[in-house]
């Protein structure tokens, strides 16, 4: 408690309460949540390769966007804002100590499962989206998944427009690549 | 590696995007995706990612959008709350560092002036005196300060020193 609150009581609720206004009442919230939860649970989780993280993520995204005053009107740019947060968020988890950068983690990473928390990868989505490094798979994910612009995931990844259009250029031919080799490999297994 | 994109990607992607590709589209169209390989990239890519966020499922149940719209509202007023305090804070600190400022000049200006005041504890103890005696000796020995100033600025002082101390310590 602030010291001057024991001379005059409650001297910060009013104000508190009045700059504590969320962008959005709790119905229209409801609403954008319903809409947009899958998706960027989706996404997530398909990113991380983590669910339980990606449950962790979604929350705390949407606590991160009803906390902040939203430059933008609208719900595409609410969404585009939120998958903002989220794609900050995984880059904060990765660059923890204990856990690697986003731009070092192998690629093999995604597809060593310990059969727990991570997603069966393989089964979901094939062995070649498990073989892509992360940040191609926010790109790929937000382009192909989401149908998101160069500059709408530039904004959203904190990446340059030009950068993206190359990075993904060089993300889906390798997935594809990948992706055309799946049935062979898969005739291969025993 | 060439980065022109296909003159004809948009129109695939169109088609994709309202679910129409292949059975809506021309046999041209689909014999130039079959030839293009930036449009077969994007044909193959975009249905299966699309298909991986169809079966993208969690294994429990979201957690309430009211949960979430509450812990909002309430981490936005401790927010409010510590933005109100910083303020408070920084009329302490001030409060501290003028104090601390004003402590060390009188130091300095006594220490300048010979310290003259520091004489009067020892005639005070040699006087044995009476009290008014005291404040006597104390009114010579102050060097050019007058008692009437002395004192009140001391317990000034005191009395700031220890506001700012409780509100400190208060505040943590």
């Amino acid at each position: 408690m602030s010291p001057w609150e024991s001379v005059i009581p409650n001297i910060g609720a009013a104000d508190a309460t009045r700059t504590a206004e969320a962008p959005m009442d709790s119905d229209a919230f409801g609403q954008f949540y319903e809409r947009s939860a899958h998706s960027l649970w989706a996404y997530l989780a398909r990113v991380s390769g983590d669910p339980a993280l990606a449950d962790d993520l979604m929350q705390e995204s949407y606590v991160r966007l009803l906390c902040v005053t939203l430059p933008e009107e609208g719900e595409v740019a609410h969404r585009r804002y939120l998958f903002r947060i989220a794609t900050n968020l995984l880059r904060d988890h990765w660059r923890r100590p204990g856990t690697t950068s986003i731009e070092e983690l192998p690629e093999e990473f995604f597809s060593s499962s310990d059969g727990q928390t991570r997603l069966d990868l393989h089964a979901l989505l094939g062995p070649a989206l498990a073989r892509m490094r992360p940040r191609d798979r926010q790109i790929l994910w937000l382009a192909h998944a989401e149908g998101y612009s160069h500059r709408e995931i530039a904004e959203i990844t904190g990446l340059g427009s030009a950068s993206i259009r190359l990075l993904l250029f060089r993300a889906r031919r390798k997935i594809a690549d990948l992706l055309r080799e799946q049935p062979v490999a898969e005739r291969r297994a025993p | 590696m060439t980065l022109h994109p296909c003159a004809r990607e948009k129109e695939v992607a169109e088609l994709l995007r309202l679910g129409h590709w292949p059975d809506a589209s021309s046999n041209e169209l689909r014999a130039h995706v079959n030839g293009c390989r930036m449009c077969s990239d994007f044909v193959l890519v975009t249905q299966t990612f699309q298909a991986a966020r169809e079966r993208s499922l969690p294994s429990r149940p979201f957690q309430s959008p009211g949960v979430l719209w509450w812990r909002a509202q309430l981490r936005r007023q401790n927010a409010a709350v510590e933005r109100m305090n910083k303020p408070i804070l920084g009329a302490q600190i001030f409060a501290l560092s003028i104090t601390a400022l004003l402590a060390v000049g009188f130091v300095v200006f006594q220490a300048a002036h010979g310290v003259g005041w520091l004489s009067w504890f020892t005639d005070f103890s040699q006087s044995r005196a009476s009290y008014v005696e005291g404040l006597h000796v104390l009114t010579s020995a102050a060097s050019g300060w007058g008692l009437d100033l002395l004192v009140p600025g001391l317990a000034a002082l005191a009395v700031l020193s220890g506001v700012v101390l409780y509100l400190a310590s208060d505040r943590q």
